[in-house]
């Protein structure tokens, strides 16, 4: 059997990952910090060992976790990805010596080889790697089954943080709105086709018809700044499923489409018919979106009226 | 007197990207070129060198994609677009012993490069990720092989005298760091807006020096890490329907009922 060791510091990550060690049928040792180790009651049920770091740099974690790395010696050490834990992995990686494999969609142990599939290619492709064991990887969140633990948990041990390099002067939250992309049913999506800022309220006014949530690409979110962050859908912003996406003068950029790849319907409205996002849409419509939305949203609003 | 260190990848160009039939990445025939967020290091690097005092920008390179005979000038042109933005010189590590590449391999080869040119830099910048493996790692990696600070997914950088204060952008909040120098720092996208070089700055490139080596060369040995057993293309098949008509109103209510017919639109 496969020793596996589990790294989160948030529960929900750690039931991911726990989900994911059982399947591969392992030996499931549990490495805790943050508000995991505060509740690591709720996940740490049949457990071989578990061991809470205390410490909040990532630098600290990761000392912490090469401690217990050296004692449990595991085959596998799996986590879900979250950005402080890509930073946590690629230290115990590179002090390990082991290959760390982000982001893996699909994971399995053939003939004591780790095989795994992951996107590449800005989200363009895929590849399929093998690697020796002991290896790491993580996995994006929300993909893998939350595992419900059971049994008794086992009594922790607490490590000692690995010596701090780097110290925290402060945090900032960031500002959220009541946006919530990733369970929205049908999202409205704006791109750089909208002249200024002002003019986004017509695809206020056609999500509000349709119940929708707002999404935008890249240049709207990072660069204009005209939407928060939480509104940024793509590669380095979030990945949607909702049942009908409609992207509305967004040209389509790989790392745009690499976000929408399991919308069940993508609409695309472009006045430019070479736009890439048409081959990425199942209904295209090639218009001025400053002309074709208010129409249709007017549409909208007369079907609902009768 | 000391560098600023910038690490940079010759990735694999995912706009450019070639497949067979079959779909199949046709990896040797895809073109290089600059992974796009080292342009933000190089960026910060140049607008950091008067601040600090650096006497040179110095980029470190392996060549991760091969075979490495047939890649050199497909990846030397792609590190001439760094020399072009500003950096001083690149030294290249290209070896079919480590192709493909792998994050561990690959700072391996960085730390024995690093070592081999006796560097001593103030700073050491890279991207948060790469446009063709957008893994993450690698500075961490880097910085954790050098005994050095680390501190990724920086959105602000700011030097006081011998330590850095880093705004670092995370899921739920920003968190503001320090670190003492030297330290190894990964910027995000938006950190600031790279200015494309001057037709002068470009010419300017072929003349800076761009050397390459062999493992051999750096005196190490160091055998791939990683098995590609498989890259296809990512076939989401989309309809592809251009929805025509007469006015507007009729291309509205052709799309309206196309959504209806498809049971995702419920009015």
């Amino acid at each position: 059997m496969v020793k596996v060791l589990v790294y989160a510091d948030m529960v929900k990550d750690a039931l991911e990952a726990i989900g994911a060690a059982q399947t591969l049928g392992g030996e499931i040792h549990l490495t805790l910090s943050g508000e995991a180790a505060e509740k690591y009651s709720e996940v740490a049920g049949g457990a071989s060992s578990l061991a809470l770091i205390k410490g909040e740099t990532t630098d600290e974690i990761a000392g912490g976790l090469i401690k217990v790395y050296d004692t449990v010696s595991p085959d596998l050490v799996i986590a879900v990805s979250t950005k402080n834990v890509k930073d946590i992995l690629s230290r115990l990686a590179a002090e390990k010596n082991l290959p760390l494999a982000i982001d893996s969609q699909e994971v399995s142990l053939e003939n004591g080889k780790l095989q795994v599939k992951r996107n590449i290619m800005s989200g363009r492709a895929t590849a399929t790697l093998r690697y020796d064991l002991p290896a790491a990887i993580t996995l994006p969140p929300r993909k893998f089954k939350p595992a419900t633990p059971t049994g008794s948990a086992p009594a922790p041990t607490t490590v000692e943080a690995g010596p701090a390099k780097v110290k925290i002067l402060g945090r900032k939250e960031k500002q959220r709105g009541a946006v919530d992309l990733e369970s929205a049913e049908i999202i409205v999506s704006v791109g750089r086709g909208f002249k200024k800022k002002e003019d986004l309220k017509l695809a206020f006014e056609l999500a509000e018809v349709l119940g929708a949530q707002i999404g935008c690409s890249r240049p709207i979110a990072a660069d204009l700044q005209w939407l928060g962050e939480e509104h940024w859908v793509g590669l380095s912003g979030k990945k949607v499923a909702p049942q009908a996406y409609i992207a509305i003068g967004i040209s389509g950029a790989p790392q745009h489409i690499a976000g929408i790849l399991d919308a069940k319907i993508v609409v695309a409205i472009n006045k430019d018919k070479s736009a890439p996002i048409f081959k990425a849409a199942d209904y295209g419509v090639v218009a001025d979106l400053y002309k074709f939305v208010p129409v249709l949203v007017q549409k909208l609003k007369e079907k609902k009226g009768a | 007197m000391s560098e600023i260190v910038v690490l940079l990848k010759p990735a694999l160009n995912p706009d450019m990207l070639r497949a067979d039939q079959q779909g199949n990445l046709m990896l040797d025939a895809i073109k290089l070129k600059l992974s796009d967020i080292d342009r933000n290091a190089v960026q910060l690097a140049n607008e950091l060198k008067q601040k600090i005092g650096a006497t040179k920008i110095v980029g470190l390179a392996v060549l991760t994609w091969g075979p490495a005979s047939k890649r050199q000038k497909d990846a030397e042109s792609a590190l001439r677009e760094a020399l072009a933005m500003g950096v001083d010189e690149v030294h290249l590590v290209a070896d079919d012993l480590i192709v493909p590449g792998d994050p561990l391999t690959t700072a391996q080869a960085l730390k024995a490069l690093f070592d081999k040119l006796g560097l001593n830099p103030k700073i050491i910048l890279a991207g948060e990720a790469t446009v063709d493996s957008f893994s993450s790692q690698l500075p961490g990696r880097f910085a954790q092989l050098l005994g050095l600070p680390y501190i990724s997914f920086a959105k602000k950088v700011e030097v006081q005298g011998d330590k850095v204060v880093v705004d670092r952008d995370l899921e739920d909040y920003i968190e503001t760091v320090e670190a003492p120098l030297p330290a190894v720092i990964s910027v995000t996208r938006e950190i600031n807006s790279p200015r494309l070089p001057t037709l002068i700055q470009i010419r300017r490139a072929f003349k800076k020096p761009l050397k390459t080596y062999k493992l051999a060369d750096l005196g190490v040995s160091l055998q791939a890490a990683v098995e590609l057993a498989e890259a296809k293309v990512l076939m989401v098949k989309r309809k592809q329907v251009i929805i025509e008509g007469d006015t507007l109103e009729e291309i509205a209510e052709k799309l309206i009922e196309a959504l209806k017919a498809e049971g995702v639109l419920k009015i």
